[in-house]
């Protein structure tokens, strides 16, 4: 269970996440909205360890996480960011690294690491690109490469900022179905998200962030009914269940039809 | 596959090292075959050819394969930790360090030639630890390692031009070590220099996993559970110890740092450090070690600084392997 106290997190002097105070539910997807620079990927550090809060905590299993060993929290959190550097490596290499935190010295895997490298590598869709060099891929299929290793790190908990950067439309639908597969592992999974309509169909909760707070925590369809959307990103949701998409229209010109979807 | 083809790399280049510093030792003003030497060796007491090859020869050959090994693998340690394919020892201060401290030697200790490989090494340590220190002050990423590198590194050279324009006397002492070569050197002063250039490749070697991942960012290598900022510290001291180590008994010859490690991913075909750190090791020793002997051979009895002909070796093969390769990425 991944819990923030009161947390607030920034850079240097500059507060970015500011007296932020959420559970996030075991077994569930959430997904993190907001507009840009909003705090999102900020919000996703502190849960991730990678910040330490400025005040307040972030809980995980009831430790605080800066007293945890980082080691230790790997085995237990996973994180993909938004800036991935991989050399001239394989897929296979790469993804082999999510082994990491698993490893004794001298870093050597085992039979059950290599299977757990191979399952990850399957999930995701890059079995058959593993001895391919990841500098020599598609920015798509790097995004796929990347996100493998974090499944082959084994965590209960899996945060991911903004995984559909860089996809293919089918690629993004594929991804959020494999959220959903993950889910029924029993992760716990929570990813920022740009694309509202994807966040709101595929997660059950969502967070709602603006100027570094989050303004609503709830089920997509509380959300919906609630104002937070509109007022996070000054645009209006509406579900068409015939369609089973959101759709969405600036306030000022639901009169002319620019919505979109 | 891929295993077999890194081991067939690093054979290759163990056998160039090998053929790199028989050569060294054979060819000088005099040539010296390797069968002569061998017979030689078997006879009773120590012949003329014998001094020259164990007193002169051999110290220079050790000297330029240790420190092209340790200057190679201090820059693809810098280049891997920094993910700056431009990253080369000096980035970080090793130069300009060892300059100033060689410079002030000579200006305060003119008599004491000896004590100036101590002063560049000692000085290649104190700029990587002063730029390390100003860095961590924001947080030791990566940007802020070569801002605060580009930064004390010039004001160091402010230094070095202040004391030498004071004490125009230490700028003879100093020219020879700035042009960089082997022509001093004796087995004595290889000595604590040699026991660091082997723990530092030793180290670096043995971290070489945890340098692929700490090469994949410091967001990423956090939440696989390193510890980025200590592990930052760790390569910087591996660095500096294996760069400073060579410069003090050196000089800068500071291009091989820049480009063996760039060779060394091309004809392995991989940025994975277990695999390009013993390549960069064996490649940079025999790169050197070849370089050297052409230097003190091709206008015989002149001799060219060692760092010319590394650089008109060194850049027209670098150039075909850019060319040779094009089309395909490879980042640092």
């Amino acid at each position: 269970m991944l819990e923030l106290k009161n947390a607030n997190g920034g850079y240097g002097k500059r507060t970015v996440v500011s007296d932020v105070s959420v559970k996030f539910p075991e077994g569930e997807i959430t997904s993190v909205i907001g507009a840009n620079g909003c705090g999102k990927s900020t919000l996703l550090m502190l849960c991730a360890g990678l910040l330490v809060p400025t005040s307040g905590q972030v809980m995980l299993d009831g430790e605080d996480m800066a007293k945890l060993p980082r080691n230790e929290a790997a085995k237990r959190i996973s994180y993909l960011g938004q800036i991935k550097n991989s050399g001239s490596i394989t897929v296979r290499s790469l993804v082999s690294h999510g082994r990491f935190p698993y490893l004794g010295y001298p870093r050597r895997y085992t039979a059950a690491d290599r299977e757990k490298i191979n399952e990850a590598m399957e999930l995701a869709g890059v079995a058959d690109i593993a001895e391919r060099n990841v500098s020599e891929l598609s920015g798509g299929q790097q995004q796929r490469a990347h996100i493998a290793m974090t499944l082959a790190q084994d965590t209960k908990t899996i945060l991911l900022d903004e995984p559909l950067a860089y996809l293919d439309i089918n690629r993004q639908f594929e991804l959020m179905e494999l959220i959903v597969r993950l889910k029924a592992l029993g992760k716990t999974v929570i990813t920022v998200m740009h694309d509202l309509n994807l966040a709101l169909i595929y997660s059950d909760k969502t967070a709602v962030m603006e100027k570094g707070a989050v303004t609503a925590f709830d089920t997509p369809e509380n959300i919906i009914r609630s104002n937070a959307i509109e007022t996070a990103l000054g645009v209006k949701a509406e579900y068409c269940s015939e369609a089973k998409q959101y759709f969405f229209s600036i306030k000022h010109y639901t009169n002319n039809h620019l919505t979109y979807g | 596959m891929k295993a077999n083809k890194t081991a067939a790399v690093t054979a290759a280049c163990f056998a160039a090292l090998v053929v790199s510093a028989a050569v060294g030792i054979c060819a000088g003003t005099v040539w010296l075959s390797p069968w002569e030497l061998a017979s030689e060796f078997f006879t009773e007491g120590l012949s003329q050819t014998e001094r020259i090859v164990l007193y002169i020869r051999l110290p220079r050959v050790i000297a330029a394969v240790l420190s092209g090994a340790a200057l190679s693998v201090s820059g693809a340690v810098i280049q891997a930790v920094l993910a700056n394919p431009l990253a080369a020892p000096n980035i970080i201060g090793v130069n300009s360090g060892a300059g100033l401290f060689t410079v002030l030697c000579a200006a305060v200790f003119p008599a004491a030639a000896r004590l100036m490989p101590a002063a560049a090494f000692l000085g290649a340590l104190t700029a990587v630890m002063t730029v390390y220190g100003i860095a961590k002050k924001t947080g030791a990423s990566r940007m802020t390692i070569v801002l605060a590198g580009i930064g004390v590194s010039s004001l160091l050279n402010a230094v070095t031009d202040t004391v030498t324009t004071l004490f125009p006397d230490a700028l003879t002492g100093v020219s020879a070590f700035k042009a960089g070569g082997f022509s001093g050197v004796s087995a004595k002063t290889l000595f604590p220099a040699w026991i660091f250039i082997i723990a530092g490749i030793t180290a670096a070697v043995m971290l070489s996993h945890d340098l692929d991942v700490l090469a994949l960012g410091d967001s990423t290598a956090g939440s696989l559970g390193m510890n980025t900022g200590l592990m930052h510290f760790v390569f910087l001291a591996i660095s500096a110890l294996l760069a400073g180590a060579a410069v003090s008994f050196s000089g800068l010859i500071g291009f091989v740092g820049l480009i063996v490690p760039h060779m060394a991913r091309k004809i392995t075909g991989t940025s994975e450090n277990s695999a390009v750190i013993p390549v960069c090791a064996l490649l940079g020793g025999a790169f050197l070690s070849l370089c050297d002997t052409l230097a003190r051979t091709l206008f015989s009895p002149y001799e060219l600084p060692t760092g010319i002909v590394v650089s008109y070796i060194g850049v027209p093969f670098f150039i075909w392997l850019l060319i040779r390769k094009k089309g395909e990425k490879h980042s640092a």
